[in-house]
């Protein structure tokens, strides 16, 4: 038996919109801590890890762990039809071949039930090392997204480097050629609109923006942004969903040829 | 050619053994590829009509250069680095197999010969179809190309199927493509059929994973060789009688070669008097094939301009708009296959995933809060 009771039901909406364009289909992992995914893209260059923890349910119930397979364009098409404000239940029984989503209304007056059907989801399961990041940099998730669409029209890869100066996005294509850079800058009103970048090591990796673009569509579930770059691993692009959890992008850098080559 | 219905049987029996990809995600990978098989696809099926080929000036054939040229330009520019593996001595035991097969090509002469007095278009089609041969000149000129095209040819000591294999076993390729299905007998982790099909057929690449086309089945190695070998393969005949589905139901009864022989009905089942399954059977196990470092170094280079257009224009007659274009995209392609995988970062959980999944991510998470420092958000 599971029944998870989301009262802020927008945020199940916007969760899924930050997914749905990366990956087709899912298995959601629900244990007694919480309700989780990680996915690969179907060309397995970025990787998408959702924790939502229990204690930001009003109502948590999961009688054991089970893992549910779905199609994230359905899944959406379906909570689409939540009310921005409405209180939304995931509900499933044991053993059963489908999970049922109920939105009900603030005022109470409107309850609806849709029932989805699960799919036999064979995904491959990363485990993801802790690490030490070379640099982490924290900026407001709308100038990052700003940055990336940008760029993105100009040409098809950033190269990201964090210097003491502070982290540069540059690109170039066949009009020319851009470059932006982001200072440090902690004297701001509020705190969530401060750059703070924490180096140990001065970093530069390639990204392809196409991945990074679709990245941004979970900046509605959070106001700052977290990359954290090493010159060894994947970037880290994390957007924190306030006292629930967050959703965590992995991306591949673009490798120097010539380094591959030298390799055995 | 292959083993006989072996498709079918899997598809049935042991369907968590294969899945159908997108023939973009394998972008990065190397693939180890049978280039005689291919040279003798190219010489059927490009530029041909009746008994005519395409030809450069002196009137040698082109086909399986132009097939090759842009079947691999086609790989390059999604990514893929091939490898490909030339045939080189045919063991002694596929001779028989060969020697029908050059039977067949000396009938089909003839009856060419027929049809070309009386005229019948679909026949003349169909038998020049069949007197197709791939010369050791044929194969030099390819080695010739794709050396032009900084691909790299391994030339096997014997099958190039088994090579593939042993390439893919020590990790050298991704995966072994092939319409053969005998990769998989001769031990192939990863198996792709379909990869080079044309685009245009929409077909999806089906993958293979012997591991699990092993649980699937229920078999050890040995066992599957034993099945593929009841079933037919090129190294000797199959027994009257016995499809794969029967097959497959005799060595899951018997467990093994020997024990079928002891046990089955003589009378029903007519073992051929010459039948050298245990010689097969090592064919497939042991089959010859270089496995050190230095002959199986794989490099892929950056393209011989120069060389690809003395060679593909001014000796065999290519239009040099063609060739230049061509050139043009082996070199961006060259940069696309950059893009890194995640795999070749983080390794596949082991089965308890979802206990360590959490202790790690919560272990990162904790970190996270404390470096990135304020948490006020919304």
């Amino acid at each position: 038996m599971l029944e998870l009771r989301l009262v802020q039901g927008s945020l199940l909406k916007k969760v899924l919109e930050s997914i749905k364009d990366l990956v087709n289909d899912a298995n959601f992992d629900c244990s007694a801590t919480g309700f989780s995914l990680q996915a690969m893209d179907s060309s397995h260059v970025a990787l998408v890890a959702l924790l939502l923890r229990s204690e930001g349910f009003e109502h948590y119930r999961c009688d054991r762990n089970i893992s549910m397979g779905m199609n994230l364009t359905n899944m959406a098409k379906m909570l689409k039809c939540a009310g921005n404000d409405d209180i939304i239940t995931i509900k499933a029984d044991d053993g059963s071949d489908t999970v049922t989503f109920m939105f009900e209304s603030p005022t109470q007056d409107k309850i609806a039930d849709f029932e989805m059907k699960l799919m036999d989801i064979d995904s491959e399961h990363l485990g993801i090392p802790e690490a030490e990041y070379h640099a982490i940099v924290r900026m407001p998730s709308a100038e990052f997204g700003r940055i990336c669409k940008d760029l993105s029209s100009i040409g098809d890869t950033v190269v990201i480097s964090v210097t003491k100066e502070g982290v540069k996005f540059s690109t170039r294509g066949d009009i020319g050629t851009a470059n932006i850079v982001c200072r440090q800058n902690t004297t701001v009103d509020k705190p969530e609109e401060a750059t703070v970048i924490e180096m140990n090591e001065p970093v530069s990796l390639t990204f392809a923006l196409r991945y990074l673009n679709s990245f941004t569509k979970a900046s509605p579930l959070s106001n700052t942004v977290t990359i954290s770059l090493s010159s060894e691993l994947p970037v880290v692009v994390e957007y924190k969903i306030a006292e629930m959890g967050y959703v965590r992008y992995y991306l591949a850098p673009k490798i120097e040829e010539d380094e591959e080559e030298t390799k055995p | 050619m292959g083993i006989k219905g072996l498709m079918k049987l899997l598809a049935d029996n042991a369907p968590s053994g294969m899945k159908e990809q997108k023939f973009e995600s394998y972008f990065g990978r190397k693939i180890a590829i049978d280039a005689s098989m291919s040279i003798y696809q190219f010489l059927i099926v490009v530029g041909r009509s009746g008994t005519e080929m395409l030809t450069n000036e002196a009137g040698e054939t082109t086909s399986h250069l132009v097939g090759m040229f842009s079947r691999t330009i086609r790989l390059l520019e999604a990514g893929i680095k091939p490898v490909y593996v030339f045939d080189g001595k045919p063991p002694d035991l596929k001779k028989q197999e060969l020697a029908k097969r050059y039977s067949r090509r000396e009938d089909a002469t003839d009856d060419l010969a027929k049809a070309t007095e009386s005229g019948n278009k679909e026949d003349i089609e169909k038998f020049s179809k069949r007197t197709v041969k791939v010369t050791p000149q044929h194969n030099d000129d390819c080695k010739k190309l794709l050396r032009l095209m900084g691909v790299p040819a391994v030339e096997a000591p014997s099958e190039a199927e088994a090579q593939c294999a042993a390439l893919c076993k020590a990790e050298k390729v991704y995966a072994v493509a092939s319409e053969d299905m005998d990769s998989l007998t001769f031990g192939a982790p990863k198996f792709l059929r379909h990869l080079m099909d044309p685009s245009s057929k929409k077909i999806p690449v089906m993958e293979f994973d012997i591991s699990k086309v092993l649980e699937g089945l229920d078999l050890s190695m040995d066992q599957f060789i034993d099945l593929c070998i009841l079933c037919g393969c090129d190294y000797c005949d199959s027994i009257r009688g016995i499809g794969p589905q029967t097959a497959l139901k005799l060595v899951r009864q018997h467990g093994s070669m020997e024990s079928i022989l002891e046990n089955i009905n003589k009378e029903r089942y007519q073992i051929p008097d010459d039948w050298p399954y245990e010689e097969a059977r090592r064919l497939f196990k042991e089959p010859l094939v270089v496995t050190d470092d230095e002959q199986t170094e794989l490099k892929w280079a950056a393209p011989d301009e120069e060389g690809l257009v003395n060679f593909l224009v001014k000796e065999n007659g290519f239009n040099i708009d063609r060739v230049t274009k061509a050139i043009e995209k082996i070199k961006t392609a060259k940069n696309k296959s950059s893009q890194g995988r995640l795999e070749s970062f983080f390794k596949p959980a082991p089965v308890k995933r979802k206990e360590t999944a959490h202790t790690t991510e919560k272990g990162a998470a904790n970190k996270k809060s404390k470096a990135g420092g304020s948490k006020k958000k919304k």
